[in-house]
């Protein structure tokens, strides 16, 4: 007992210093270890979280591209076809109406020809009836004497033949 | 100059001595309790200025205990307990370089003589605290030992029945077993003790001889024994816990 004393050693010393530590160590449980721990797996999670987060949105927007990527082939697919069907239909168009502008204008040549050659043989029967006259009158005055005119013109006309 | 063993005696509050230590103790675990409640009243998901300090500590010493038991349920458990004791020794053993050690104090006359009985003394130059931990990390290592494994499997540990293999030796063994579990609470606390109650000799020596700028190395000398001893007392309760909480293999 003697050396406890002389280390210093005293029960009522021990004692506060085992109560003193006891009570540190339950206040650091209750207000230190116990919130920080807890803050600090709610931030480990947290961040794990905003990671997978990030990972899913980065899948998803490389799927989101992806078929961006492939509704534009497509598109542009769809795109050409109407173009090339559009050309086909318009080459298609274009002969149709090249035929048809062909058609029509010999047709209208056709019907120019018959129409001037009719002309030229109204004007040529007028002609002729116009000569026909004109020797009738010129005849008239010349023989001075008046066939009837039925006869005169049968007679001119006979006579232009 | 007198160096006391011992803490010396301030004051009574009826017949308890208030001793030096003792009183640091308290002033130290007031502010420790303070700094808690102060932190857990701030504490927010998004960490800013000492919560950011004390998380560091912590997750550092996750890590180190995770590292030991490789076990996360056991390190909750040590957890608390190992941190503690870091903290708690670190902080007394530094008070030794609180200015005013071994110089402000009261004078008082014992057996003729006029000493000066210093107000502040490093808490871990008292026996009473280093063995009040000392006994404290012990008991709680038989205690997690004997919750862990059973107290059939754990009593196993120290008292092996002479007639199985390796008949005498495991007997002999388990019997030293036994008293180094005591020895583990003498070792503790006089390590402790040993090593700050010197640093504080060495300290008012030095002073003493030269007051001005030869001290300053062995207070930086200091203030790297505290921290080693206080985590040679926080790993070494751990790495018992951990031999206790683990079942001898037959």
């Amino acid at each position: 007992m003697e050396l406890l004393d002389n280390l210093g050693i005293d029960g009522r010393l021990l004692l506060a210093q085992l109560i003193n530590f006891v009570i540190l160590l339950a206040v650091l449980y209750k207000f230190a270890y116990g919130p920080v721990l807890k803050i600090l797996e709610e931030r480990t999670k947290k961040i794990e979280n905003g990671l997978k987060d990030a990972e899913e949105s980065h899948k998803k927007l490389a799927e989101i591209s992806e078929k961006e990527a492939a509704v534009l082939v497509e598109a542009r697919k769809n795109a050409q076809q109407i173009i090339k069907k559009s050309e086909e239909a318009a080459v298609k168009n274009a002969e149709e109406i090249i035929v048809l502008a062909k058609d029509q204008s010999i047709k209208m040549l056709e019907q120019a020809k018959k129409q001037i050659e009719q002309e030229k043989e109204k004007i040529l029967a007028e002609v002729k009836t116009e000569v026909a006259e004109l020797i009738m009158v010129a005849t008239g005055k010349i023989i001075d004497e008046k066939l009837d005119s039925e006869k005169d013109r049968d007679l001119i006309n006979r006579s232009i033949k | 100059m007198e160096i006391s063993l011992a803490p010396e005696i301030i004051f009574h509050i009826g017949s308890f001595p208030v001793t030096n230590s003792l009183l640091m103790t308290l002033i130290l675990s007031a502010i420790i309790i303070l700094t808690s409640l102060n932190l857990r009243n701030k504490l927010k998901l998004v960490p800013k200025g000492f919560q950011n300090i004390f998380e560091y500590v912590m997750e550092a010493f996750l890590d180190l205990i995770d590292s030991v038991t490789q076990n996360r349920e056991q390190t909750r458990k040590f957890f608390p307990l190992v941190v503690t004791i870091f903290l708690f020794v670190i902080l007394s053993n530094w008070i030794e370089l609180v200015p005013g050690l071994g110089t402000i104090g009261i004078n008082e006359t014992h057996h003729g003589k006029t000493i000066l009985v210093p107000f502040i003394r490093s808490a871990s130059a008292d026996l009473n605290m280093t063995l009040a931990i000392a006994l404290i990390s012990v008991f709680t290592i038989q205690f997690m030992g004997i919750a862990a494994i059973g107290a059939a499997r754990y009593a196993g540990k120290f008292f092996v029945n002479p007639l199985r293999k390796p008949y005498f030796i495991g007997t002999f063994v388990g019997i030293l077993e036994l008293i180094s579990e005591v020895a583990k609470i003498i070792s503790f606390s006089f390590r402790l003790f040993g090593n700050i109650f010197a640093g504080e000799v060495l300290l008012i020596v030095m002073l003493n001889l030269v007051p001005y700028f030869v001290p300053l190395p062995f207070l930086f000398l200091e203030l790297f024994v505290g921290f080693v001893q206080a985590l040679v007392f926080a790993m070494l309760t751990l790495v018992f816990l951990k031999m206790a909480v683990t079942a001898h293999e037959h």
